[in-house]
């Protein structure tokens, strides 16, 4: 399955936040400019009230429409974007499972902890993805994935992407032939880790 | 205040100041006498006045209680109400008040300040010139300037606008000179749209009145004599703070 292409530009909250207060303080201005023409008549005030409010209320109203628009699109985009740095756990095992994760930049690796012992089960990186087993079978995440390199994920939630695999037959067969490939893989993976103790506890 | 619930406390302290702020205007439009004053304005001033109580209330209740996030369909009504919908209606209808008081002799003198000369002696009560009989006897009840110095319609407040923002160009550049010219001969429908039928006028004019309204005979060629327009010599702009650039 190819990297879902989504592209979308990712707004520090702080410039939002900013942007938000900025067109609080535009309007603050505007409403002192409008308060000193209403007390004092004269061709500075006049102008200011006339020319600058109209142009700082354009202004205000820009920014505002800019911060819907984009709080419009991310809400209607059906990915979510998150970033995570090396060693950082994506999603725990036994935790309860609310998306899907497809790797656009990065690797993560896939472990099992089963009595105190870790198995990596696979290594996943850029156009794969992890996490939809326990969306599909509702279930609580079978493994921990953590990041082993810098790793940008697109996230996919639960509701989001049952639809699309009730909906998107293509997907859903994409989906089913990868699953049953990592399950073989991981499978071969857990008979040869069995193997080896085996091996070493009969040694 | 510390008893009350912070985010009503909050709103207290933000509305006290701002309502002192917008009292202010109303307040110095009541020193007029009620029969004096322009409901317009009065009315326009009024309603302002409530418009930018309210939206300064919006604007900072919004930011003390979300402090920039927008969280929520409420956040997103108060923003959108304080910072765009209130300063919109404040400079729409602010706009109807700035086509009023452009035409007031103090706004007019607020700019044209190479004029102070002609309002202080239109406003000088000893003084014989033209503007000066038809202000101290409020012949023309109020925006004397605009009344004599712009003509009918849109047209002529606009054309008075243009050749203000040329007179402001001029002074800031110092290219005016002075004593001050009228770009072209004073027009005699600025005298005629308001003498022009009256009584006293016909009775005057009963020799001259039609020469006058065939363009044959201008109002300034026999009242200049008498009563100039404005009792201005050089004397009264030598010496002024704008002047010191043209008199060199």
């Amino acid at each position: 399955m190819n990297a879902p292409s989504i592209r979308t530009i990712e707004l520090d909250p702080r410039i939002i936040r900013g942007t938000l207060i900025g067109t609080q303080v535009l309007a603050l201005i505007v409403y002192l400019l409008g308060a000193i023409f209403l007390f004092r008549a004269s061709g500075g005030t006049l102008f200011l009230f006339s020319v600058a409010a109209p142009a700082l209320i354009l202004l205000a109203t820009l920014a505002l429409a800019g911060v819907a628009l984009y709080r419009y699109l991310r809400r209607s985009s059906l990915f979510a974007f998150a970033l995570f740095e090396p060693d950082d756990v994506i999603l725990q095992q036994g935790d309860e499972a609310d998306c899907a994760y497809f790797i656009q930049q990065g690797e993560v690796e896939v472990i099992r902890r089963d009595e105190e012992v870790e198995t990596v089960l696979a290594l996943l990186g850029k156009g794969e993805h992890f996490g939809e087993t326990a969306l599909i079978s509702n279930a609580p995440h079978h493994a921990t994935v953590r990041a082993k390199t810098r790793v940008r994920v697109a996230m996919l939630g639960k509701r989001k992407f049952l639809h699309m695999l009730r909906f998107v037959h293509p997907a859903q067969g994409d989906l089913m032939s990868s699953m049953n490939q990592q399950a073989t893989e991981q499978a071969a993976k857990r008979a040869k880790s069995a193997a080896q103790s085996r091996k070493d506890s009969g040694e | 205040m510390s008893r009350l619930n912070p985010q009503i406390a909050a709103i207290v302290e933000c509305t006290i100041p701002v309502a002192l702020l917008v009292s202010v205007p109303a307040r110095a439009l009541a020193q007029q006498q009620a029969f004096q004053q322009d409901p317009v304005d009065q009315y326009g001033s009024h309603f302002l006045t409530v418009v930018i109580f309210i939206g300064v209330g919006l604007v900072l209740y919004s930011l003390f209680r979300y402090r920039g996030k927008d969280v929520g369909p409420i956040s997103w009504g108060l923003l959108i109400a304080g910072a765009i919908v209130f300063p919109m209606i404040l400079s729409g209808v602010g706009t109807i008040l700035v086509f009023e008081r452009v035409k007031t002799v103090q706004l007019c003198g607020s700019c044209h300040l190479t004029m102070k000369s002609y309002v202080d002696d239109m406003m000088n009560p000893n003084s014989n010139s033209l503007a000066a009989v038809h202000y101290t006897n409020r012949y023309i009840a109020e925006n004397q300037c605009y009344e004599c110095h712009t003509s009918y319609g849109m047209s002529g407040t606009l054309e008075a606008k243009k050749q203000g923002i040329i007179d402001i160009y001029k002074y800031y550049t110092r290219t005016f000179q002075l004593p001050l010219q009228l770009r072209h001969p004073y027009r005699d429908g600025d005298c005629l749209k308001c003498h022009a039928g009256a009584t006293k006028f016909i009775a005057a004019h009963e020799e001259t009145q039609e020469r006058i309204f065939a363009g044959k005979l201008t109002c300034m060629q026999c009242h200049a004599e008498t009563n100039p327009a404005h009792n201005v010599g050089r004397a009264d702009l030598v010496g002024q703070r704008f002047n010191h650039r043209s008199n060199r």
